[in-house]
C-alpha cells in the first residue's frame, strides 16, 4: 500500500526535469481524449523539456512536484500573469497539474494546489486554472477546491 | 465436412427449420380458472377495482394481487447480440425470447423480451425506470460496454427492483463457482493463486470484482485486453478514466507484479487463466499454457470456438479446463446462474440482487457439483442438476433478508419449497402441453 506519509511536496529542482516532462507529456496525451485539437505533436518531447527548462529558470513560474522515495509522482506548475485590463491585477495561473495514477485519490492533487497557492499569496491576487472543457474530472477537482468558471475558450478549425 | 463440424452445425440448420414453424417460443396464459363468462366479472370489471383500491392504500399489495412478483424484463438496445455485434433490436429478439425460455423454464419466472429502438443510455436508463411498477426484476441483456457499466450502476442505484446484467453479475457468477471448485480440486489456496484474466470486458471487470470479494487478493489479479496487460502505469491509463472507469479501477489495483506485455507474459507462471476475450483456437498458445505453474486452470470461455482447444491445454499442462461449450466438459454457462438467483431474488421481493447475494450462489453452486464429487471434467453442476436452482434461490434469499434488502422475510425451507414448486410447475406445465399437442413436434 502506499502511504501517504511517504510522499513530499517540494520544490522542483533540475534533476527533477525527466521525470516532469514525462508527467507533462501524459497529461497532454490525456488532453487527446477531449478534441482532435487536442492531439499532440510528435516532438513534444523536446518542445516539453524546454518548456519546464525555462519556467525552472524564471521568477513568473513555479513548478512544485510530489516526490515519494525519490521518484516524482506528480507536478503542478503555475506561470504569474498581469492582468492589464482587469482588477484585480495578477493571477496565478495553473497551468499544468498532473498525479500518476497509482497515487490518486490521496487528496494529492489538493495538496498540490494548496501548495502552490501557498507558495504564490504574497505575489498574486487570484488564482486561476486551465484545462480542456471536457474534462469533466478537472471539473469537478476544481469545483470542489472553490473555484468558479470564469472564463471559456472556443476553437473551430481553420482549414479543411 | 467432418462429423464434428457437422454435429457443430446442425442447431443453425434446426433454428432456421424450427423459428419459423414455432413462432415464438413463449406465450402468456392463465394462471386463474375461467369456468364461466361471469368469471371475468371477477378478473376484470367490476371485480377488479377492489384490489386496484387496496394497492392504491398499499403499494407493496401489487405483489399480493398481480403477477408482478413473478416477472422480469429482458431489456436490450440490440448493441451488442451475441457475438454478433449491434444488429439492431428487432434482430436482437430471437435472443431475448430464447432467455425468457430459460427463465421459464428453469426458474419458473415469467419474462418478458422488451427490445429498444434507441442505443441511448439515458433514454434506456428513462425508460427502463418508467417501467418499475409491472415488473418484479429486470434483466439487461446485450448492451455493449462500456454503457453496459453505466446503465446497469444507475438502475441498481434508482430502482427498487433487482436490475441484473447476465454478462456481468451472470457470467461472473456461474465462472467463479468453477474457481471455486477448480482451484479446490488442484488444492490451491484462493489466498496465493495467480489469476490472468484475458479479455477485459463485461464479462472479466465482473469476474475480478466478484474473485475480489471472494479473497482473490486484487495484486494477484492480471487483467489483458487489445493493448496488454492493465497496470497503473501503462500509456493509455489516464484515457481509460474517461473510457471506461471500471477498466482503470481494476488497473490500478490489480498487478502488484507490475507484469508488462501481452497474454504470453500474464500467463507465465500463473495458477489460472480466465478467458473471455475473442473466438479462438489459437488466441492462447499451447506454449503459453506450458508456462504457467503447476496443475494449471485454463478457463477458455469464448464462444463459439474456445481460445485454445481444451485437449491442447491439457496437453499443454493444465489440470482442468473449462470452456463455454456443451459439448465439452465444465461448460461454464450462465444458465446454471441466472434462473436460480432470479428466483430467490423475487420470492423474497429484493429490492436489488448484491454481489454477496452473486458470490451466494456462486458458493452453493459450486458446493452441489462438491457433493456429486469433483473431478478434472466435472468442476461445475449442469443443468440436469436440477435442484441447483431452488438451492441457488434459497441461499440468494437468505442473503437478501440477512443484508435488509428483502421486502418479506421466509425461514430457508419455505424459500426452497417454493422455488421448488414453481420451477418444477413450469416444467410439469411445458411437458403437458407437448402431450396435448398444445406444442406441436417439431416439423421433419
Amino acid at each position: 500500500m502506499v502511504s501517504v506519509q511517504d510522499i513530499e511536496i517540494r520544490d522542483a529542482k533540475p534533476e527533477d526535469i525527466n521525470y516532469i516532462v514525462e508527467l507533462v507529456i501524459r497529461l497532454k496525451r490525456l488532453n487527446e481524449e477531449f478534441d482532435p485539437l487536442f492531439k499532440t505533436r510528435d516532438d513534444i518531447a523536446i518542445h516539453t523539456k524546454k518548456y519546464i527548462e525555462s519556467a525552472l529558470g524564471s521568477d513568473d513560474s513555479v513548478i512544485l512536484v510530489a516526490e515519494r522515495k525519490g521518484k516524482v509522482i506528480g507536478v503542478v506548475k503555475a506561470d504569474i500573469v498581469d492582468r492589464i485590463f482587469y482588477e484585480p491585477r495578477i493571477e496565478g495561473r495553473i497551468k499544468e497539474l498532473y498525479v500518476l495514477p497509482e497515487f490518486r485519490r490521496k487528496e494529492l492533487g489538493k495538496r498540490l494546489v494548496e501548495a502552490v497557492i501557498e507558495r504564490l499569496k504574497n505575489k498574486v491576487d487570484m488564482i486561476t486554472a486551465e484545462f480542456p472543457t471536457l474534462n469533466e474530472i478537472a471539473v469537478r477537482f476544481y469545483n470542489t477546491l472553490g473555484f468558479r468558471c470564469i472564463m471559456s475558450n472556443y476553437a473551430i478549425e481553420a482549414r479543411e | 465436412m467432418t462429423s464434428l463440424e457437422e454435429k457443430a452445425s446442425r442447431p443453425a440448420i434446426l433454428a432456421m427449420k424450427y423459428h419459423p414453424f414455432y413462432k415464438g417460443k413463449i406465450q402468456i396464459a392463465l394462471k386463474c380458472p375461467v369456468t364461466s363468462y361471469d368469471d371475468f366479472a371477477i378478473w376484470y370489471t367490476p371485480g377488479v377495482a377492489e384490489p386496484c383500491k387496496a394497492i392504491q392504500k398499499n403499494v407493496d399489495l401489487v405483489f399480493e394481487y398481480t403477477n408482478r412478483a413473478n416477472t422480469v424484463a429482458i431489456i436490450t438496445d440490440g448493441t451488442r447480440i451475441l457475438g454478433l455485434g449491434d444488429i439492431g433490436p428487432e434482430a436482437g429478439l430471437p435472443v431475448m425470447e430464447g432467455k425468457a425460455l430459460l427463465f421459464k423454464y428453469l426458474g419458473g419466472i415469467d419474462a418478458f423480451p422488451i427490445a429498444l429502438a434507441t442505443k441511448d443510455a439515458e433514454k434506456i436508463i428513462e425508460i427502463v425506470k418508467a417501467l418499475e411498477p409491472s415488473f418484479g426484476g429486470i434483466n439487461l441483456e446485450d448492451i455493449e460496454k462500456p454503457k453496459c457499466f453505466y446503465i446497469l450502476e444507475r438502475l441498481r442505484q434508482e430502482m427498487r427492483i433487482p436490475v441484473w446484467h447476465d454478462d456481468q453479475q451472470g457470467t461472473a457468477t456461474v465462472t467463479v463457482a468453477a474457481f471455486i471448485n477448480a482451484v479446490k480440486y488442484v488444492g490451491k489456496r484462493i489466498s496465493d493463486v495467480i489469476v490472468t484474466l484475458i479479455g477485459a470486458g463485461a464479462a472479466n471487470i465482473a469476474i475480478a470484482r466478484l474473485l475480489i470479494a471472494y479473497g482473490v487478493p486484487p495484486g494477484n489479479l492480471r487483467l489483458v485486453d487489445s493493448k496488454g496487460v492493465l497496470h497503473a502505469e501503462r500509456d493509455d491509463i489516464d484515457k481509460l478514466q474517461f473510457q471506461d472507469r471500471w477498466k482503470y479501477e481494476m488497473a490500478l489495483k490489480t498487478n502488484k507484479d507490475r507484469v508488462v506485455g501481452g497474454i504470453p507474459e500474464a500467463l507465465k507462471g500463473a495458477d489460472v487463466c480466465i478467458a473471455m476475450s475473442k473466438p479462438g483456437p489459437g488466441v492462447i498458445k499451447k506454449e503459453w499454457v506450458t508456462a504457467m505453474a503447476d496443475n494449471s486452470i485454463v478457463f477458455a470461455c469464448a464462444n463459439p470456438i474456445p481460445e485454445i482447444w481444451p485437449w491442447e491445454a491439457k496437453e499443454a499442462g493444465a489440470k482442468i479446463v473449462a470452456t463455454g461449450r456443451s459439448d465439452f466438459p465444465n461448460q461454464v454457462n450462465n444458465s446454471l446462474g441466472f434462473p436460480g438467483i432470479f428466483r430467490g431474488a423475487l420470492d423474497v421481493r429484493a429490492y436489488t440482487i448484491t454481489d454477496e447475494m452473486c458470490l451466494a450462489a456462486a458458493v452453493e453452486l459450486a458446493r452441489v457439483a462438491e457433493e456429486k464429487g469433483l473431478s478434472e471434467e466435472y468442476i461445475l453442476p449442469t443443468m440436469e442438476d436440477w435442484e441447483v436452482y431452488p438451492r441457488e434461490a434459497t441461499v440468494v434469499a437468505m442473503k437478501a433478508i440477512e443484508q435488509g434488502v428483502a421486502r418479506i422475510k421466509k425461514s430457508r425451507d419455505e424459500v426452497y419449497e417454493e422455488a421448488y414448486r414453481k420451477i418444477k410447475a413450469a416444467r410439469d406445465q411445458t411437458k403437458l402441453l407437448m402431450e396435448k399437442g398444445f406444442i406441436p413436434p417439431p416439423p421433419e
